[in-house]
């Protein structure tokens, strides 16, 4: 079983929808992992059907016991996120603007209050359109997305895939270079870095390669929209030569993608021209690069 | 010779994890006595952040001669871990403790 894990750097790059066709093209060998928790996106193009769906805590926040609360208001005076305010009388706790610091419950005088494990969103097991099975979550207004909950959602695909005896599980990866992309990528056989000829695609292409140096793993890179500007796009390529990342392969800018995402389908499934061709190029050349 | 491997498991057939932060266990054998021990690591795997930094804070009071682990500490717990004096080998994933104890000691692993 080998895991694949995509990651952009940059934002709207075409991740997610790359991601998803190469789902389809795996089909029942690929068990999917959505950690693009913040912005999970991939369930719309794989139809999943909740089939478990279980809560995740992460973090702390503030619980005040009405019935012992002398509304002393030391609470209210040492709160640094004006998180607690006063509502008919009573103490209340703004869960969103709570970060579960403690020190409320440290100079509470009757200790009445005190910091519970905050519920962050659900995650889920889910059959998909492909006949495989993919694992996701959303997370409650105000959560952010953690190391924690990408580890739990990654190692619940690795076991999915283990006891199905799957080839691959193939990652939808956190954006940016923070906690969870380091969680998304560690354990990873291979890495597909998605780009886009543009100034802030190629810094954030180069910000996040540092990451996935630093943890040595195999990378390759699919350049999206490649033709909208050749001198950039060249660039980037000369940016992989000179780090010994494979050139999968670039995509022309091509409005299909659009029409396939209002559909709710992948490119592979949408398209029958070049892209689909590009694409399953792409992913026969990444299977092999991950095996040998 | 202490040698610490980041491991799924507790003992010489468990598999290497890969992650180094969020490891399940600090497996430790010490070479002189011949003992193999263990260090459970699910309290760093819960925090929502900083898995990397404090799994090097546990580390660093071990204080092992060589580190022996998956794709490697990240940046924070890297610069961390400069400050001891220990050798970090990498890429012993898809390895039990054994395989990879016994290619650390051919010189077929990764050093970083």
């Amino acid at each position: 079983m080998k895991e694949i894990v995509v990651i952009s750097g940059k934002g709207g790059t075409g991740k997610t929808s790359i991601t998803a066709s190469f789902a389809v093209l795996g089909s029942v060998d690929v068990v999917v992992a959505d950690c693009d928790v913040d912005a999970a996106d991939m369930h719309l193009l794989m139809q999943p059907d909740y089939d478990f769906a279980e809560d995740f805590y992460s973090g702390e926040v503030a619980y005040i016991d009405q019935n012992n609360c002398i509304s002393c208001g030391k609470c209210v005076d040492v709160c640094r996120f004006d998180a607690i305010s006063v509502k008919n009388k009573l103490f209340v706790v703004d869960p969103i603007s709570c970060e579960g610091c403690g020190y409320c419950a440290r100079v509470c005088p009757t200790k009445t209050i005190v910091n519970k494990n905050r519920l962050a969103g659900k995650w889920y097991i889910s059959n998909i359109k492909t006949g495989s099975i993919m694992v996701h979550a959303r997370l409650g207004i105000g959560a952010d997305n953690s190391g924690k909950l990408v580890a739990k959602v990654k190692n619940e695909a690795k076991e999915i895939a283990m006891e199905g005896r799957k080839g691959f599980i193939l990652v939808d990866g956190s954006p940016g270079i923070g906690c969870p992309v380091v969680s998304s990528l560690s354990g990873a056989n291979f890495v597909v870095l998605v780009t886009e000829p543009s100034v802030s695609g190629l810094h954030d292409l180069k910000r996040v390669y540092e990451l996935v140096k630093k943890i040595n793993i195999k990378a390759g890179c699919i350049i999206n929209k490649a033709d909208v500007n050749p001198e950039k796009c060249a660039e980037i390529v000369q940016f992989l030569i000179e780090n010994d990342i494979v050139h999968l392969t670039d995509l022309p800018y091509d409005e299909n993608f659009t029409r396939a995402m209002v559909l709710g389908q992948t490119m592979v499934e949408y398209d029958h021209g070049i892209l689909k061709e590009l694409l399953t190029e792409s992913w026969e050349k990444i299977k092999q690069l991950v095996i040998n | 010779m202490k040698i610490a491997f980041t491991s799924e498991g507790t003992s010489w057939d468990s598999l290497i994890d890969p992650r180094f932060g969020r490891t399940e266990n600090i497996v430790l054998y010490n070479e002189e006595s011949k003992e193999l021990t263990s260090v459970d690591n699910s309290a760093v795997k819960n925090d929502a952040h900083g898995a990397g930094t404090a799994t090097a804070q546990k580390i660093f009071e071990l204080k092992p001669d060589v580190l022996i682990t998956g794709n490697g500490p990240g940046e924070n717990a890297a610069k961390a871990l400069k400050h001891i004096n220990m050798r970090i080998f990498v890429d012993a994933h898809n390895l039990t403790v054994q395989q990879a104890y016994n290619n650390f000691k051919s010189g077929n692993l990764k050093e970083v």
